[in-house]
C-alpha cells in the first residue's frame, strides 16, 4: 500500500535503491565467480607449454623446434605459489589488467577479447533479437489461433526448430546455401579482395558472411521464442481480468493490448539472460561457420591452457550476465508496477 | 408488473433458457430449462452449490457463456434491448458495460495488473465512445466516495495496491459507471471478512435503491440473499427447482433441496449437531441423470415417480417449486403458512 499517489519519483527512488543494491550484490558474485574459475583453471591437467608444443608436433614440427618456440612462452608464464598467482590476479583485475594472452604472446586479454567480441555480438545479438520479435509475434498469434491449423503449425514448427541441435541446423544451412544453392560463403567475416574500411564493397561482404551465422542463430533460438510467449499468452487468456474487460464491454483491439502487455512481461527476464549469455558466443555455428567470435576463441583458449584468456572470457560473461540481470530488473520496477512498490503487496 | 417506484428499471425475462458445454463426452446441459424473471427495481438472489450452473446462467445475462459452452436455447429479454442471445458483434460488445453491468467475484482479480485503475477507466470510456472522458471520472470518483473510498486515490492505484473489499467496490463502480440498470453480481462477497462483506451488502442494497437498478446476486451463501434479495430462485444440477419472494421460501421452503440447504447451517444458539449435511454430493456436468428428477439422490423424500418423470414446475401464488412432492402437497394448501415445520427458523 505504499507508493500510491506518487509513482513519478518514488518510482526513481526504488529503482535507485535496487540498482545500489544490485551493484553491491554484483561485485560479490563477480569476486566469487573469479576465485572459483581461477582455481578450475589452475587445476586443469596439463599446462600451456605442454599444450603448445604437442599442438606444434601435432602440426608437424620436430620436437626440437617444437621445444625452442614453445620456450619463448616461458616469460610469460605466471610464477610463484598458487596463493601468489591468485593475488597478483586479484591485484592485476583491480586495475583492471586481464594479464597477458598466452596463445597470442604478448598480447593483452582484453585486446583479445575485444577483436573477437565484434565477431560475436553483432550477429548473435541481431539473430536474437530478429527470432525474439518473430517469436513474438508468431507466438500471439499461435496462442489465439490454438484451436485451428495454423495455430498448430506454428507450434509444430516451434517445437521442431527448438528441438533440433543448433549444430545439425547450421551444418543443414551450409549444406543448403553453400553447396546445393551455392549463393553464400562457406565461412569466413568477408572476402579478402576487398580492403577493410568503410566501403561498401566490404560491408556488402561482411553482411553476405553474416547471413548464415545470423539465420541459424535466429533460428535456433525463435522456438523457444513462438513456444514461451504462445504458452504465456494462453495463461493470459484465462486470466479472470481479460473475461473482465469483455464482459465490461472493452473493444477488442484494447484487450489485445491487456493481453500483449501482460503476456510478454516474463520473456524479458529470459531475453535478459540471453543477451547475457552472448558473451559465452555461439561455439557451434562460429566453428561451423568459421567466424572468429568469442565462443571459438574460447575453445582455443581452453585447448591452449590459456589460463589469462579463459579467465578473461569467464570474467566477460560473468560480468555480461549480471549486467543482464540488473538491466532486467530494472526493466521491470519500469514496466510492472507490482515490482516497483518493492513486492511488499500481493 | 413494469410499474415501479423507478420507471428506468428494466425488467428481464429469462425463458427456458439452457446451456450445454461441449465434451469428450457430447454436449452437457449446465443449465436446463430455467424460467425465470427479474422484476424491474428488485434484487433477484440465486442460490447453490458449486457446479450448479448459476454462475453459467449469470454470463447467459450478457450472452458471454465461454467456450466450450454455448446457449442452446431460450431467451434473455431486457426491456428496451431485446433478446439478449440473439445479438452479437459490436451490438453485444456495447450492451456489456454499457446497459448491463457485471461485478466479479471479489476473490478474482478482474483488473488489469499492469494499469492503474483510472487508465482502465479512460479504456472503459473510450470502448463505450463516451466523449465527456472528464465527466466519466468524475462520475467514477464520485461513485466510489460514495461506497466510501477516497475516489481520487483509488483512481490512482494498481490493483495489487487495493484490498478485496477496496478491488470489489471498483468492480461495482466499473458495473455502473456507464450507468447500467442491469446488474449481475457473481458471488460478490465470497472470500471476504465478515464486515467487509456486511460493508458490500448494505452498499450494493443502498446503490440499487438510489439508481434504479435491477439487480440479479449469485451466491452460494443463504444469509446473503436473505439480507439483500427480494426475490429468491435456488438451482441444482442446471434446473431451478424453487423460486419466490425471500422470506416465504426461507420461512417456508418447498423444494427438498431447499429444507437440506436451511438445515445444513450451523445455528449461533443451540446444539451445532442440528446443523445437518446434505447426504451425497450435487452431481456434475456429466452425472446429472438425463431422466427424472436431478435431486433424488440425495432426496429425503424420494418417491418412484421421481426416477423417470421430470417433476412438474408449479405455480403456486408468487412461488414457484418443481417437485413431485409438491405436486401432491401445493394444490393442497394454497397458504404457505403450513409448510414443513422443520424449515420455520429464520434464516
Amino acid at each position: 500500500m505504499t507508493l500510491i499517489g506518487v509513482p513519478g519519483r518514488s518510482g526513481v527512488i526504488a529503482v535507485a535503491r535496487r540498482l545500489a543494491g544490485h551493484l553491491a550484490r554484483g561485485l560479490v558474485m563477480i569476486l566469487v565467480v573469479t576465485t572459483i574459475s581461477f582455481l578450475i583453471i589452475r587445476n586443469i591437467p596439463g599446462d600451456p607449454m605442454a599444450a603448445k608444443y604437442e599442438k606444434l608436433v601435432e602440426q608437424g614440427m620436430s620436437p626440437e623446434a617444437a621445444q625452442q618456440a614453445v620456450n619463448v612462452l616461458y616469460g610469460f608464464m605466471p610464477t610463484g605459489s598458487m596463493w601468489e598467482q591468485y593475488l597478483d590476479y586479484m591485484k592485476g583485475l583491480a586495475r583492471f589488467d586481464l594479464g597477458q594472452s598466452l596463445n597470442v604472446p604478448g598480447t593483452g586479454v582484453g585486446t583479445v577479447l575485444m577483436s573477437a567480441a565484434k565477431w560475436t555480438l553483432i550477429p548473435v545479438l541481431a539473430g536474437t533479437l530478429l527470432s525474439f520479435l518473430v517469436g513474438i509475434i508468431l507466438g500471439v498469434y499461435a496462442a489465439i489461433k490454438r484451436q485451428s491449423k495454423v495455430g498448430d503449425l506454428l507450434a509444430i514448427s516451434g517445437s521442431l526448430l527448438h528441438g533440433l541441435p543448433q549444430y545439425v541446423l547450421a551444418l543443414l544451412l551450409a549444406a543448403i546455401f553453400t553447396t546445393l544453392i551455392p549463393i553464400l560463403p562457406a565461412g569466413g567475416t568477408a572476402d579478402i579482395m576487398f580492403e577493410p574500411g568503410f566501403n561498401a564493397g566490404y560491408i556488402g561482404s561482411l553482411i553476405q558472411h553474416a547471413t548464415l551465422p545470423v539465420v541459424t542463430y535466429a533460428l535456433s533460438s525463435y522456438g523457444g521464442w513462438i513456444l514461451a510467449m504462445k504458452s504465456s499468452v494462453v495463461t493470459v487468456l484465462g486470466d479472470d481480468f481479460i473475461l473482465a474487460a469483455e464482459l465490461r464491454g472493452m473493444k477488442r483491439s484494447i484487450i489485445f493490448r491487456y493481453i500483449a502487455r501482460n503476456a510478454i512481461l516474463p520473456l524479458f527476464t529470459i531475453l535478459a539472460l540471453s543477451l547475457g549469455m552472448l558473451f559465452g558466443g555461439a561455439i557451434f555455428i562460429e566453428r561451423i561457420f568459421n567466424y572468429p567470435g568469442l565462443g571459438l576463441m574460447l575453445i582455443d583458449s581452453i585447448t591452449g591452457r590459456d589460463y589469462a584468456l579463459m579467465g578473461g572470457a569467464f570474467l566477460l560473461i560473468t560480468v555480461a550476465i549480471i549486467i543482464a540481470n540488473i538491466a532486467a530488473d530494472l526493466l521491470y520496477t519500469v514496466i510492472d508496477p507490482r515490482v516497483r512498490s518493492g513486492g511488499e503487496a500481493a | 408488473m413494469s410499474v415501479t417506484s423507478d420507471k428506468r428499471a428494466p425488467g428481464v425475462r429469462i425463458s427456458d433458457l439452457s446451456v450445454v458445454y461441449r465434451t469428450g463426452a457430447g454436449e452437457l446441459p449446465a443449465v436446463r430449462g430455467v424460467d425465470l424473471e427479474l422484476e424491474p427495481g428488485t434484487i433477484t438472489g440465486v442460490v447453490g452449490e458449486s457446479g450448479s450452473g448459476k454462475s453459467t446462467l449469470a454470463l447467459s445475462m450478457l450472452n458471454a457463456v465461454q467456450p466450450p459452452g454455448r446457449i442452446r436455447s431460450g431467451s434473455v429479454e431486457i426491456d428496451g434491448l431485446g433478446d439478449v442471445v440473439t445479438l452479437g458483434g459490436d451490438d453485444l460488445r456495447k450492451t456489456r458495460g454499457r446497459h448491463v453491468g457485471y461485478v466479479f467475484q471479489a476473490a478474482q482479480n478482474s483488473l488489469n495488473p499492469l494499469k492503474t485503475v483510472g487508465k482502465q477507466l479512460l479504456d472503459l470510456g473510450r470502448s463505450h465512445d463516451v466523449d465527456d472522458l472528464p465527466g466519466l471520472v468524475k462520475e467514477a470518483r464520485s461513485l466510489l466516495d460514495r461506497m466510501g473510498l477516497d475516489g481520487a486515490r483509488v483512481l490512482d492505484s494498481y490493483q495489487h495496491e487495493l484490498s478485496g473489499g477496496m478491488r470489489q467496490r471498483v468492480g461495482i463502480m466499473l458495473a455502473l459507471v456507464l450507468n447500467a440498470h442491469v446488474v449481475v453480481l457473481d458471488e460478490p462477497t465470497t472470500a471476504l471478512d465478515m464486515i467487509t462483506q456486511a460493508t458490500i451488502l448494505r452498499i450494493i442494497r443502498e446503490v440499487h435503491e438510489e439508481r434504479g437498478l435491477t439487480t440479479l446476486v449469485i451466491t452460494h451463501d443463504l444469509g446473503v440473499v436473505a439480507e439483500i434479495a427480494d426475490r429468491l430462485a435456488v438451482m441444482y444440477g442446471g434446473r431451478l427447482v424453487e423460486q419466490g419472494p425471500t422470506r416465504e421460501v426461507l420461512g417456508a421452503p418447498k423444494h427438498p433441496y431447499t429444507q437440506g440447504l436451511l438445515q445444513a447451517i450451523p445455528r449461533l444458539v443451540g446444539d451445532i449437531d442440528e446443523a445437518r449435511a446434505l447426504p451425497g454430493r450435487p452431481p456434475t456436468l456429466g452425472t446429472i441423470p438425463p431422466d427424472g428428477c436431478v435431486f433424488r439422490e440425495r432426496c429425503a423424500v424420494r418417491m418412484d415417480v421421481c426416477e423417470t418423470g421430470e417433476p412438474p414446475v408449479l405455480t403456486i401464488g408468487p412461488r414457484v417449486v418443481a417437485c413431485h412432492t409438491a405436486a401432491g402437497d401445493g394444490e393442497q394448501k394454497e397458504t404457505v403458512t403450513t409448510g414443513p415445520t422443520r424449515g420455520e427458523e429464520q434464516a
